[in-house]
């Protein structure tokens, strides 16, 4: 397996968030990791890249234990695997073309000229060149959130995490995210693990889904599996019930 | 001190010196990440990273936003003290003629960059931990991390540079207002000559020394302790607000303690004529 969360525990202060959660990841496949809000899903992501440590149990990426890393040494790790934050978080200073070569830069030491002949090709793929020069506060939240997934993807990366990709965007803004989610596993072989709790998306671009509750996994498995399931949490979770057992 | 999570600085293992303060609770965590952010500084300007556009920009912010503000100070200051001084000296004997003496080395030695960066702590320690504390909680300085950009080096290092240079320029220009506003004033309530009041002869090189020192000292201070409390921001508006006020009072504490070595350092070298 590409990516193994192992026995995964992560304290803030008082509150145990993770209590040994263990999730495997195939190669190529577009994971969901749903679960209420505070539960621990962009926690559990964040770990993957290092931008937070566990308490205990392991990370594997690749087949190598990543998560007792320094700074430096992830670099190369964030190189092979993207994240997408939740609210875009394009670097308000810079114009789109310049947040999409930023990674280049400094990644790969490019030239700003290089940077950016490169930040180009890649909006256009996310139909964005013709914002090239626009700064992020003069663009929409499904503008924004393209532009935040071609930084992304301006590595070349075989992993990418989502956080959230659809939250606060329109429907229709929220399905061209999820149709760009899932071309990038279908076509280009990217595993994406998203972090979601928008039941359309779940429903229709999801290989497998992960429900992170109370501190562990209560249910992995297929869009078919989270269908059929009799368990009442997961149930009253995925169709959106306010009164039942689930304690959030 | 705060006992908010740390997310950035918890995820960079700390050095030598940071893990053997670490274990005194919170005020050794918190002096450990203080350290940790200072060493870093002073690592990324050995290997001269520094960010010389973004120097610039935050040195203009720095420096010339804060002139007028410092300015006003000091001018009240440098009259205030004046007039106090001479009326408590007149109580004792009623002559002047070496009030602007002791007013000048006071002022060289210990008000002017002292009272000059405590004005400096509010503003701009409350801006850099505002605006670090709001890229933290908008996951902006994870976003940095993510495009392998060190967010001291990108962050933290044009501010400190920029606040030692300006702080240490307008302590100067401190001084300078603080003894036009205080020559206006003795002339205007003591009747003194203006060539009777400015006497530097009890300032000697070693005041200034420790005058500049200060004021160097003083400008690392602010941004490395206001960058730490805004790196330390967790749980959204509400605590970049606790960061902003943290800064503030940090910072000034900063100031404060620095004073207290740096003024018996001086006394110990350079003791006053």
């Amino acid at each position: 397996m590409p990516i193994h969360f192992s026995n995964l525990h992560k304290r803030f202060g008082d509150k145990h968030v993770l209590r040994g959660v263990d999730i495997e990841v195939r190669d190529g496949e577009c994971f969901f990791v749903i679960g209420a809000s505070g539960v621990g899903k962009s926690v559990l992501i964040k770990h993957l890249v290092g931008l937070l440590r566990p308490d205990s149990g392991d990370i594997y990426l690749d087949g190598s234990e990543v998560s007792r890393l320094s700074e430096k040494a992830f670099y190369p790790v964030r190189m092979r695997c993207a994240m997408v934050f939740q609210h875009s978080t394009l670097f308000d200073s810079m114009s789109c073309a310049e947040n999409v070569a930023l990674p280049l830069r400094m990644h790969k030491q490019l030239s700003l000229e290089k940077a950016m002949i490169e930040a180009e090709r890649r909006l256009d793929q996310v139909h964005m060149l013709e914002f090239a020069k626009a700064f992020p506060a003069e663009l929409g939240d499904g503008m924004r959130k393209r532009v935040a997934i071609a930084r992304a993807l301006t590595l070349d990366p075989r992993y990418v995490l989502f956080d959230e990709p659809t939250t606060s965007l329109d429907p229709i803004s929220a399905r061209r995210v999820d149709k760009l989610i899932f071309e990038l596993s279908r076509e280009l072989g990217v595993t994406s693990i998203v972090v979601s709790h928008d039941l359309t998306s779940i429903f229709s671009i999801a290989d497998r889904i992960a429900m992170l509750y109370q501190g562990h996994v209560r249910m992995l498995g297929t869009q078919d599996d989270f269908r059929s399931t009799v368990d009442p949490i997961v149930r009253q979770f995925i169709t959106g019930q306010a009164e039942g057992p689930m304690e959030v | 001190m705060s006992t908010h999570t740390n997310i950035e600085l918890q995820a960079r293992p700390l050095g030598l010196g940071a893990r053997m303060v670490a274990p005194f609770g919170a005020l050794g965590r918190d002096l450990a990440s203080l350290y940790d952010v200072l060493k870093q500084c002073v690592h990324h300007l050995m290997r001269g990273h520094l960010d010389r556009k973004a120097t610039v920009e935050q040195a203009y912010a720095i420096g010339n936003g804060s002139m007028l503000f410092v300015t006003v100070t000091m001018t009240v200051i440098g009259m205030i003290t004046v007039v106090q001084s001479g009326v408590q000296t007149q109580r004792v004997i009623p002559e002047l003629s070496l009030l602007g003496a002791n007013i000048i080395q006071i002022m060289v030695r210990e008000f002017a960059p002292t009272v000059c960066a405590m004005m400096l702590a509010t503003r701009v320690g409350a801006g850099i931990a505002a605006e670090i504390g709001s890229m933290v909680v908008t996951e902006q300085v994870d976003a940095l991390r993510m495009c392998a950009a060190d967010p001291v080096e990108y962050l933290v290092v044009p501010r400190f540079v920029s606040s030692i240079v300006m702080t240490t320029a307008l302590a100067f220009w401190s001084l300078f207002a603080s003894l036009v506003a205080g020559t206006l004033a003795a002339n205007m309530v003591f009747d003194l000559n203006y060539s009777t009041f400015v006497n530097f002869n009890l300032v000697t090189v070693g005041d200034f020394i420790v005058c500049l020192l200060k004021a160097m000292f003083y400008g690392a201070a602010i941004p490395v302790v206001s960058a730490q409390r805004g790196l330390t921001t967790f749980g959204g508006s509400e605590g970049v607000g606790w960061a902003t006020t943290n800064a503030v009072v940090h910072s000034s504490l900063a100031v404060i303690v620095l004073d207290l070595f740096l003024s018996v350092f001086g006394y110990l070298v350079f003791p006053p004529v």
